[in-house]
């Protein structure tokens, strides 16, 4: 689906991240690890294409659709949009500008907040919900744009243990029903112990991937 | 509240003009706020004057200006605002400081530049004094056409991107995912902003655009429940705001900007007094409308008295009883000053006057207005006045007769058209019974707030040809209050006509 080949990522001329070399393929759990600092976050914003490599290649294929969760704290609160509203607005990826929004962005909506147990407060403010609850948002809402890979930055970061449970056994019935590739950055070794078939390990701006067995 | 909307008030394209510039800044201003950029919601509409005072002050500007000094200033207010606000995007890009430094250094350097050039600019102190404070000039019906067209495709971009603006500024880096550029539509926001802006400013001025970007968008993110009513809320605050505003000013004889932008800032306060008391969004939003409804007709008792003090019954002093017989045609008065005495019909008007665009649009002169002054002044001294609009019927290429005064002073100016022959001509039109002709030859505003006019009236019976009655008014008039032409004629009119009359 996408691959980088000895790949260096950074900001104004700067490698944060060296060297990469990876590939992402169709339907598996991928976790990002690293201490606070290391990169991670720039690899990921290399993947999503945001950061043009400094170095080497990125290719990827042509149409590949890319659902991004970012952290929920990135989020502007001041905004008076619902749960439904921020997850429609991912359901408007193919909508021209020139097209009123209608019963399909609706559906998309509803689909994704209803597969991420959303439904029960899609109408009320998205400031207004819980931690855990927003993640959920914003979870349906990459969803709603019909993603074949999801990129999940932290989406555990700041909530309690069952909360993030609950999370990544939803991520994986995600990943079995839509057979959807998933890539997530974490600091939480202990809570994805058993669930991802790969490990990117990024430390001083090396990147190491360890495939399951 | 009805009278602002009708045909014959002469503000009325004004009020047209002034509520779309306010409907698109309150729509606008829910994007200023939410993106924090109320900032820049104060800083551009000073550049924008600062824009339009340069060009004054570049050009020499005064009351009788050329219509190419305002098309300038029209340039002027745009070359600004896009000016200002390209800087302040390429700043913030840069990200060297925080974003509200250069904001910052950018309203303190344009407030001080607008003071100044309007300062060190002798002439065109009045006209951008009333710019400055939110006053609204009169609007032609070509001019109220062209702002239109220039607000609906504002409006038009505002609507057809309504998804791409807010998916970028929301959350722009989801919305590179979904394949849309937020730098693009970034430049897309900041150019509809300045666009309002800059047409704003021209229109209303930069207090009533800063009070309206802001203070209808901020009581609609108190209130509303979701976005979409969040735009409705804020247009619909910001048009009772103004209307109400509007016509509470015009009653009370107060600057129209500021008395709208206290209107629109008491909707805020009491949205913010509800949110506080827990009550319920929707009905603090219906609560809002009513009292936003309710607060203008409350007032009304009181504007009421002093209305029908300017328009009491007054004795006839010097006038004839007999000319009560027949009523009194008010003819068009000569100007003899040697100046068009043109009333600034909105920089717009005169940027398209400047390019030939003016068509059958023609300008109001002093004159005129002094003109259809006496048919009320003789009707308080309860003389019958041949309606105005028979009178032009009858006369239809009869308007203000210009004057030129050659350099070497005024007395040229008596070779001006006599009352008799005026008469004369007016009686061939089918004008029948006595009329009122005058000759204007001064009127001058000095610095100090003193109105020097110098006006003729004499009624003549044209048949007969006999002069019926002479009167002037000579003695300089108290203005102090007044900065627009308009306001001018409202203050001056009576005392004028009361010293020609002798009562």
């Amino acid at each position: 689906m996408l691959t980088l080949d000895d790949a260096d990522f950074g900001y104004q001329g700067r490698a944060v991240v060296r060297g990469a070399s990876l590939a992402v393929r169709p339907n598996e759990f991928v976790v990002l690890l690293g201490s606070n600092g290391s990169g991670k976050t720039t690899l990921l914003r290399g993947l999503l294409g945001f950061l043009p490599p400094l170095a080497g290649t990125v290719s990827g294929r042509p149409g590949l659709r890319i659902g991004y969760v970012p952290q929920r704290e990135t989020l502007d609160a001041l905004y008076p949009l619902s749960a439904f509203d921020v997850v429609r607005l991912g359901a408007w990826r193919d909508l021209p500008f020139w097209r009123f929004g209608g019963a399909r962005e609706r559906t998309l909506a509803r689909d994704a907040l209803e597969a991420c147990r959303a439904g029960g407060f899609a109408r009320q403010r998205y400031a207004e919900l819980s931690g855990g609850q927003r993640q959920r948002v914003l979870l349906a809402r990459a969803l709603a744009s019909e993603p074949e890979l999801l990129l999940l930055d932290e989406p555990t970061a700041g909530i309690d243990p069952e909360t993030e449970r609950g999370l990544l056994d939803l991520l994986g019935e995600l990943r079995t029903q839509r057979g959807l590739s998933i890539w997530m950055v974490t600091h939480h070794l202990h809570a994805i112990a058993g669930r991802s078939d790969a490990t990117v390990r990024v430390a001083e701006g090396r990147v190491e991937v360890e495939r399951a067995a | 509240m009805s009278e602002l909307f009708s045909a014959n008030f002469l503000f009325r394209n004004a009020i047209f003009g002034g509520l779309g510039v306010v409907l698109l800044c309150s729509l606008v201003g829910i994007y200023l706020v939410l993106r924090r950029l109320v900032l820049i919601g104060v800083a551009l509409p000073q550049a924008s004057a600062a824009g339009v005072a340069a060009v004054f002050w570049l050009t020499g500007h005064g009351h009788s200006g050329t219509a190419q000094t305002h098309a300038f200033a029209l340039v002027g207010s745009l070359v600004a605002t896009f000016g200002a606000l390209t800087l302040l995007v390429l700043g913030q890009r840069r990200g060297r400081s925080p974003a509200d430094w250069s904001v910052g250094a950018l309203f303190a350097i344009s407030s001080a530049a607008t003071i100044l050039f309007v300062a060190i600019n002798p002439k065109g102190d009045i006209e951008m004094a009333s710019l400055l404070r939110g006053e609204l000039l009169t609007i032609s019906d070509g001019d109220l056409r062209l702002l239109g067209f220039a607000l609906v495709g504002v409006a038009a971009l505002f609507f057809l991107f309504r998804r791409d603006l807010l998916l970028s500024s929301f959350d722009p880096e989801f919305a590179r995912t979904l394949g849309r550029d937020p730098v693009r539509y970034d430049l897309l926001l900041h150019g509809l902003i300045g666009g309002v802006i800059a047409l704003g400013v021209m229109t209303a001025g930069p207090l009533v655009v800063f009070g309206f970007l802001v203070l209808p968008a901020l009581a609609a993110l108190r209130a509303a429940p979701g976005l979409v009513s969040a735009f409705a809320i804020s247009a619909g605050l910001a048009s009772v705001s103004f209307v109400g505003g509007f016509w509470l000013s015009y009653h009370s004889d107060l600057p129209a900007g500021p008395v709208c932008v206290a209107v629109a800032a008491v909707g805020w306060g009491l949205v913010t007094l509800a949110m506080r008391l827990r009550v319920p969004r929707r009905a603090a939003a219906l609560l809002l409308l009513a009292v936003a409804l309710a607060l203008p007709q409350g007032c009304a008792s009181r504007w009421k008295a002093a209305e029908e003090r300017a328009t009491s019954p007054l004795p006839r002093g010097s006038l004839p009883e007999a000319l009560a017989a027949r009523p009194i045609a008010v003819l068009p008065f000569t100007n003899a000053t040697g100046q068009p005495l043109r009333v600034p019909q909105g920089l717009l008007g005169e940027a398209k006057r400047a390019v030939g665009a003016a068509g059958e649009d023609p300008a109001v002169t002093v004159p005129e207005l002094l003109q259809a002054r006496a048919g009320v002044e003789l009707e308080r001294r309860a003389f019958a006045v041949v309606p105005a609009e028979r009178v032009s019927a009858l006369l239809p290429q009869a308007r203000t007769t210009t004057v030129l005064i050659p350099a070497r002073g005024a007395e040229a100016a008596s070779g001006s058209e006599d009352p008799v022959s005026v008469a004369r001509a007016a009686l061939k039109a089918g004008v029948e019974g006595p009329v009122l002709t005058g000759t204007l030859r001064r009127f001058t505003v000095t610095q100090t707030g003193l109105l020097l006019v110098r006006l003729e009236l004499v009624i003549v019976d044209p048949r007969s040809e006999a002069i019926l009655w002479t009167g002037a008014a000579k003695r300089p008039v108290p203005i102090q209050s007044a900065l627009t032409w308009q306001e001018i004629l409202i203050d001056a009119g009576p005392a004028i006509f009361a010293e020609a009359f002798g009562s």
